[in-house]
């Protein structure tokens, strides 16, 4: 499983940095940057961050 | 402040008492310039820069000092204020977000979609045969306080005493917020009550619910308090309860106006129902501005933003602006329209957004479908003034009855 965004939803509102800052961090531009790759036990915060974007932008690509 | 071509920026006084949003003042102030110079400070008017700003980390959000800059220095408000979720900054706000959120996961939210539905429903069903109705005591804030019982769980039958007890809070955003104090603080007592009961009730009988989902956020071992929980409890009272009534007049006041979007929405209603709150939110905001503060100088299009500046974001100027939207006054169902800011944005962004627009995703499809032709009752309509947070005090508005519903089933 890895971390897209859609970039073409998102809004750099920021919350996934909130919900997971090991995956999700603002630049000091306020620009997302992100990981695509996570360890297990980052998920559940990752779906905290999938359901708390404003935009709904965040989502997880199967690894096939 | 350095303004590089100050004989070129705008003014607006904002308090001036005529002094309204969607104005020819404001709009002009927009055409010329993408910010103005103001009483209060800095407004940003067009959708880009309110866009880019609303979200940059150089600003935190600038309402911390709201009770001190009106006289109020102490008390259960101003305690209560400080502690809030709005004021707070950094990991201080990000921590009871972090737990929070969860909570207010749009997927939890929308299994309540069908019981905001028939809420609207049961309210129609009290006026329907009457052809007319005061829309804000018919509908509108029955309908935002009774959503928050049944968010919190709290008995709807209740709803008047928590409508009561939010208004009352709710005159501390207003500037007479000094005279007010003692009823706010009693107020404000009450609600924290009410709060208090329903943490220590879920903690001890957990249910599928809101609240105890607050109750039991936990990560990593790290929980809500009892008092952050309380705080967290009032915050989403008092944010969603002004906003959604006023919300909801402001809508039909915008469809009232353009009578073919409300048909569009009462033959499609499903379809639709998303793209109304939306443009709803767009073309008439209730919150017209969104205050942030300059937390680190910087320069911006050539001007240099000095630590501690007021910048207000200005949310009808930015959601109604010609460079973004074609026809940007006039709601478009059917457009695809690049997200308002309505809900503020950044860190910041409304908590409670996800509620706001389920409920009213089940509200306006509910009236469209079952209203027609509606229009303000002439000297029916009373409004706040059209700047902070506005609305309609009162609005009586004629309509006729549809003779069935958009699923072909008769409404009664």
């Amino acid at each position: 499983m890895k971390v897209w965004v859609d970039r073409t939803l998102c809004e750099n509102h920021g919350q996934c940095a909130i919900a997971a800052p090991s995956t999700f961090e603002m630049d000091d531009e306020g620009i997302l940057q992100y990981t695509e790759g996570f360890p297990a036990d980052e998920l559940e915060y990752i779906e905290d961050a999938m359901d708390v974007c404003p935009v709904q932008a965040i989502f997880l690509k199967g690894d096939q | 402040m350095t303004i590089t071509t100050a004989h070129d920026v705008p003014y607006l006084d904002m308090s001036a008492p005529h002094f309204a949003m969607a104005s020819e003042a404001v709009r002009d102030a927009r055409d010329a310039n993408w910010y103005a110079r103001t009483n209060y400070g800095l407004a940003v008017l067009s959708y880009e820069d309110v866009s880019s700003l609303m979200k940059s980390p150089k600003l935190i959000q600038g309402s911390a000092a709201w009770p001190e800059h009106n006289g109020v220095h102490s008390g259960i408000f101003y305690d209560w204020w400080k502690r809030n979720l709005l004021v707070l900054e950094g990991e201080d706000h990000h921590r009871i977000r972090r737990l929070a959120n969860p909570a207010f996961s749009p997927r939890k939210i929308a299994a309540l979609g069908d019981r905001f539905e028939s809420l609207a429903n049961e309210l129609i069903d009290g006026w329907i045969e009457d052809g007319q109705v005061e829309f804000v005591e018919g509908f509108a804030a029955p309908f935002a306080t009774r959503v928050l019982c049944i968010m919190l769980g709290i008995d709807e039958s209740e709803w008047g005493t928590i409508n009561r007890l939010a208004s009352t809070v709710g005159a501390a955003l207003g500037v007479t917020i000094k005279e007010d104090i003692d009823e706010v603080d009693a107020a404000l007592v009450e609600l924290q009550e009410y709060a208090e009961r329903l943490i220590s009730d879920r903690q001890q009988n957990p249910k599928d619910d809101f609240v105890t989902r607050l109750v039991e956020a936990n990560r990593e071992g790290d929980r809500l308090t009892d008092p952050e929980l309380r705080n967290l409890l009032v915050l989403l009272i008092f944010g969603g309860m002004d906003t959604t009534r006023n919300q909801l007049g402001l809508a039909i006041q915008s469809f009232i106006r353009q009578p073919h979007q409300w048909e569009l929405l009462a033959e499609r209603p499903r379809e639709l129902a998303k793209a109304a709150v939306e443009e709803a939110l767009r073309v008439n905001p209730t919150t017209r501005w969104v205050t942030r503060e300059v937390a680190e100088t910087f320069e911006h299009k050539g001007l240099v933003l000095e630590q501690g500046t007021t910048v207000h974001m200005f949310t009808y100027a930015s959601g109604t602006d010609p460079e973004k939207f074609a026809n940007p006054e006039r709601i478009d169902l059917e457009a695809e329209h690049a997200p308002h800011y309505a809900f503020g944005g950044g860190v910041h962004h409304c908590l409670g957004h996800f509620v706001a627009r389920s409920d009213m995703q089940a509200a306006l499809p509910a009236l469209a479908t079952r209203l027609a032709n509606l229009s303000v009752v002439p000297g029916g309509d009373e409004w706040m003034p059209d700047s902070g947070n506005t609305g309609p005090v009162r609005l009586t508005i004629a309509f006729d009855r549809r003779a069935t519903t958009a699923d072909g089933q008769q409404t009664a």
